[in-house]
């Protein structure tokens, strides 16, 4: 099982869906190709069932606000040969983004299409249990990776209290310089 | 003369603790405070052991700060640490049965004391065995009050309203049913060859070398294996797995509550040494021809021997627990009662014939 | 800018559509049954993690696992710094196989930068990932053993690890966290004497395996704890994608050092260690035959070792890189951590920050492997198949 094999037969089965499939050039010689959002579950059973392609590696997300699309990237490998293959699959950034997902063909993909869930907001439909992963419970709905995350990077954190409130924890603890005692007492 | 020095010590003895004195009672019970008092210097002595010899194990060093280079009385630091935690009670544990279960622990550890005789004085052919008491159902006493302080635990697990405790409390159960039948068992085939109930018997029934560990050893092998885990040790404790439940029974428990606990469960350690050493090991036996060698207070020397056999039986369990892993509840269910129990049956069929010839 | 009413809308929406827990089908009782929490803070656990093990008696029937207590939010931390930068934060991502961790990293930004290490930093990187390894696998099965009560394997182990930290500190300077590789090279090299010390240090190590593979093997009480449970099959493991150790005890042997060779890996020998059973057993007679793999394979690295440079020539943007510009694509590049597969897929827009990294890390997988292996297990074997599984809670959360 070779690069070009797998290129040359995704190229042939799927000409419409899979679009500017290349091999990089240096190792691991990744199969690169961008694949049409609503058809991304038959090219990953193609890959599965015809190429062995039986692990898969990860998904993830980029978040590209000025083209307004997400890129949703799955890094998909095998125990039986060493080719592995990127797929990438556009979606589009509006109101509520939504893909597929491919856990009828990997079952190993639940907890990765979870974690883009929650970092990105990309719904992936089908899933059975899209709730948050990694971050807190009322952290859900922020989507923390994106690029226009609020007033990221000065404040990551939700803070307690809304922006016309008084701040409560600067009258409690005033922040004032504190010197230094003017005389240390040794123990002689 | 060496003999009639003795006689006129013995008779002062008598004169002193016995009953024709109005303060005899007093006075016994001021040694029998003493002799509570050396049972815990001999449980932090069975403590400091185990921290030494496990950290040779381990190939480390153990306790060496406090009190000398050997760290002597790092449990006295350990025990004043305990006393000046804080003592918390949650809320929602039931009362009584919380406050309760150490002090029981406590209690029947201590009250294995008063039928146990640790060592003795051999006089002008007669033995004075070092016993607080001796009555003729001894052995039996003991092993029955042994078994008082699994309520005690049962009722650490239940009291603390804590799911953890709870499991913990009835694999405790689990574990003391299914061995308490093993070791009664080959108790009864001990008291079987001897003829009696009274733990002195059977150290006199055992000569200077034939113990009943060479002649039955398969009821010494079952014996030592049921006493382990009577002692709730590994590769038996699963009650106080920190793997699983945080600390088992004693989760809740916090300061010397817990160090009473704690203590208990060494105190068993060491007076379940001490059964074995009577019943099987010969406890303070030692070749009569010592005896016809008039060395002065050689009387005492028997004394010495049962303190050495206490002390390597201790130091085996000491090295069971730490070269073994964990077993499951279920195996240890399993091994209590398709291993032990038959063994122990075919055990009780050999002491039976064995009684036969011992009694010709 | 996203609206902050529009997205506390959305919040309140999910909040009500969310079925709090005791509703939530997974979560109803029985009479005979009882939800266990082991919780985040438990004495045992390596990281904070919450299993909820619903139990009827002393065996588990089902179990759900929440992540999430240690997440640190690095992925949006290193788009905000330089690259050089962001190579001391990806040693934390798991402190026990830092060194695996700056590896794919810098792998991958020197794949976009297009540039290749002299044959010299190669070696020294190999040496360092291997010796990462064994101090990761002498610690993990440590770790194991205490879950089973073995405390003193474990005080054997980390004995031996000492000496292992003592090679690396010589190198590197630090016992964890080491941030050694950098863009084009190794930030040090191999001190004098040191040769003659690692193969010391190394045959004693060789030693200590041999008999901890004979305590195993020979201890009945162990192994009527391990051999049988937590069974893995080819199917099972291939399903929930798993690499490393756990991979291998079931008899595939996919190695990424075989698989996709990096660095100077083709040119050692090595075998690549395997089991049959998939039982917990296999798994740490695996890691511990990997020890002893990785011992031969820093000897023969010492041997094949030339002096040399350590950066190449013409490296485009100096050895000290504080605000270099990446040229625009994205890298990918697999390497093998103790765990498993690690990788680090960075997208990179010709900025002297990065776009986008995502870490790939083996554990994530290990963790998501982890309920369907607690089905009808009793409980005191569940502290033992999550241990012997060697996942680290810091690489899941990240």
């Amino acid at each position: 099982m070779d690069g070009t094999t797998v290129l040359d037969s995704l190229k042939s089965q799927f000409p419409d869906a899979v679009a500017d499939a290349l091999i990089d050039s240096q190792p691991p010689h990744i199969v690169c190709a961008n694949v049409d959002k609503g058809r991304i579950v038959d090219v990953c059973s193609y890959l599965k069932d015809n190429l062995q392609f039986n692990r898969l590696s990860g998904i993830t997300s980029v978040d590209f606000p000025e083209a307004t699309k997400f890129e949703v990237v799955y890094m998909i490998a095998s125990y039986d040969h060493s080719v592995v293959v990127k797929l990438k699959a556009d979606v589009v950034r509006d109101e509520s983004p939504s893909i597929d997902t491919v856990i009828p063909v990997w079952w190993n993909a639940n907890w990765y299409e979870r974690e883009v869930y929650e970092f990105m907001g990309i719904c992936f439909d089908g899933h059975p249990e899209m709730t948050v992963l990694v971050l807190a419970d009322d952290m859900m709905g922020e989507w923390p990776l994106r690029k226009d995350y609020q007033e990221f990077p000065q404040t990551t954190a939700k803070y307690p209290y809304s922006d016309d409130q008084e701040s409560v924890v600067e009258e409690k603890y005033p922040l004032e310089w504190k010197s230094w005692p003017t005389e240390r007492h040794y123990l002689e | 003369m060496l003999e009639e020095q003795m006689k006129i010590l013995i008779e002062a003895l008598y004169l002193v603790f016995g009953n024709e004195n109005p303060w005899g009672p007093w006075v016994r019970g001021v040694v029998g405070l003493c002799a509570m008092g050396g049972i815990m210097v001999s449980a932090m002595f069975a403590v400091w052991l185990e921290r030494k010899y496990a950290s040779d194990i381990q190939s480390r060093i153990g306790p060496n700060r406090v009190g000398g280079k050997y760290g002597l009385l790092q449990l006295i630091a350990d025990a004043i640490k305990l006393f000046t935690k804080e003592d918390i009670k949650p809320d929602k544990v039931d009362g009584p049965v919380w406050a309760a279960a150490p002090v029981l622990m406590f209690g029947s550890a201590l009250l294995m004391i008063i039928a146990i005789p640790f060592g003795a004085f051999i006089f002008n052919g007669t033995t004075y065995p070092l016993a607080v008491t001796q009555f003729d159902i001894s052995i039996l006493y003991l092993e029955a009050v042994s078994a008082i302080g699994i309520i005690g635990i049962f009722m650490a697990g239940w009291g603390s309203n804590n799911k953890f405790s709870v499991i913990a409390a009835f694999r405790n159960i689990a574990r003391m049913i299914g061995y308490e039948v093993a070791l009664g068992l080959t108790i009864v085939s001990v008291v079987i060859v001897t003829g009696s109930l009274n733990i002195v018997d059977i150290v006199e029934a055992q000569g200077s070398v034939v113990w009943f560990a060479f002649v039955m050893p398969l009821g010494f092998v079952i014996f030592g294996g049921s006493l382990i885990a009577d002692m709730g040790r590994v590769p038996f404790d699963q009650n106080e797995a920190e793997e699983e439940l945080i600390a088992g029974w004693g989760t809740e428990y916090s300061g010397m509550r817990f160090g009473l606990a704690y203590f208990a469960e060494y105190i068993h350690m060491v007076l379940g040494s001490c059964i074995a050493v009577l019943i099987f090991l010969g406890g303070w036996n030692m070749p009569g021809f010592l005896i016809d060698l008039h060395i002065p207070l050689i009387g005492l020397l028997p004394v010495g021997i049962f303190l050495a056999k206490w002390v390597l039986v201790m130091m085996f369990v000491v090295l069971i627990r730490w070269a073994l892993p964990r077993i499951r509840i279920d195996q240890v269910t399993s091994i209590g009662w398709k291993i032990l129990f038959p063994l122990a049956m075919v055990n009780l069929v050999w002491a039976a014939m064995l009684g036969l010839v011992w009694s010709w | 800018m996203v609206n902050k009413h529009d997205v506390k809308k959305r919040m309140r929406q999910l909040a009500a559509e969310y079925i709090h827990e005791p509703q939530q089908e997974a979560y109803k009782l029985d009479d005979t049954e009882m939800m266990l929490h082991i919780g985040p803070q438990n004495p045992i656990q390596p990281g904070p993690f919450l299993i909820d093990l619903k139990i009827s008696g002393e065996t588990v029937r089902d179990s759900k696992l929440y992540m999430g207590y240690g997440h640190k939010g690095i992925e949006k931390i290193l788009e905000s710094m330089t690259y050089i930068q962001g190579l001391p934060v990806t040693d934390r991502i798991c402190y026990l196989s830092s060194l695996s961790n700056n590896e794919a990293y810098v792998s991958s930004v020197e794949r976009l930068l297009d540039i290749e290490p002299p044959e010299r930093s190669q070696y020294i990187r190999v040496i360092m990932q291997e010796l990462s390894r064994i101090q990761s696998h002498l610690l993990g099965t440590g770790e194991y053993a205490t879950d089973l009560g073995f405390v003193t394997m474990f005080l054997f182990m980390i004995r031996e690890r000492e000496y292992v930290l003592g090679l690396i500190e010589d190198i590197t300077g630090a016992r964890i966290t080491h941030c050694f590789p950098r863009f084009g090279g190794v930030r040090q090299d191999l001190p004098d004497g040191w040769r003659e010390k690692a193969i010391d240090v190394l045959s004693m190590i060789h030693e200590k395996c041999e008999m901890y593979k004979e305590l195993f093997s020979s201890d009945r009480t162990y192994k009527m704890r391990t051999v049988g449970i937590g069974t893995l099959t080819k199917e099972d493991v291939m399903k929930a994608g798993l690499t490393g150790p756990s991979l291998r005890a079931t008899g595939i042997d996919y190695d990424v050092r075989k698989v996709y060779p990096t660095l100077v890996y083709p040119d050692i020998d090595f075998k690549v260690q395997t089991a049959e059973n998939g039982d917990i057993f296999d798994r740490v007679m695996v890691r511990v035959n990997e020890i002893q793999e990785s011992c031969w394979i820093i000897e023969q690295a010492l041997d094949q070792i030339k002096p040399g440079p350590l950066f190449p020539d013409e490296l485009p943007y100096g050895r000290r890189t504080p605000s270099m510009r990446v040229p625009p694509g994205d890298a990918y590049v697999p390497i093998e951590d103790p765990r498993g597969e690690m990788a680090m897929y960075i997208v990179s827009d010709g900025t002297d920050k990065p776009y986008r990294v995502k870490i790939r890390g083996p554990a994530f997988a290990l963790m998501q492997g982890l309920p369907p292996m607690l089905e009808n297990v009793y409980i005191a074997d569940v502290p033992a198949i999550a241990a012997s599984m060697d996942s680290c809670n810091s690489e899941v959360d990240r």
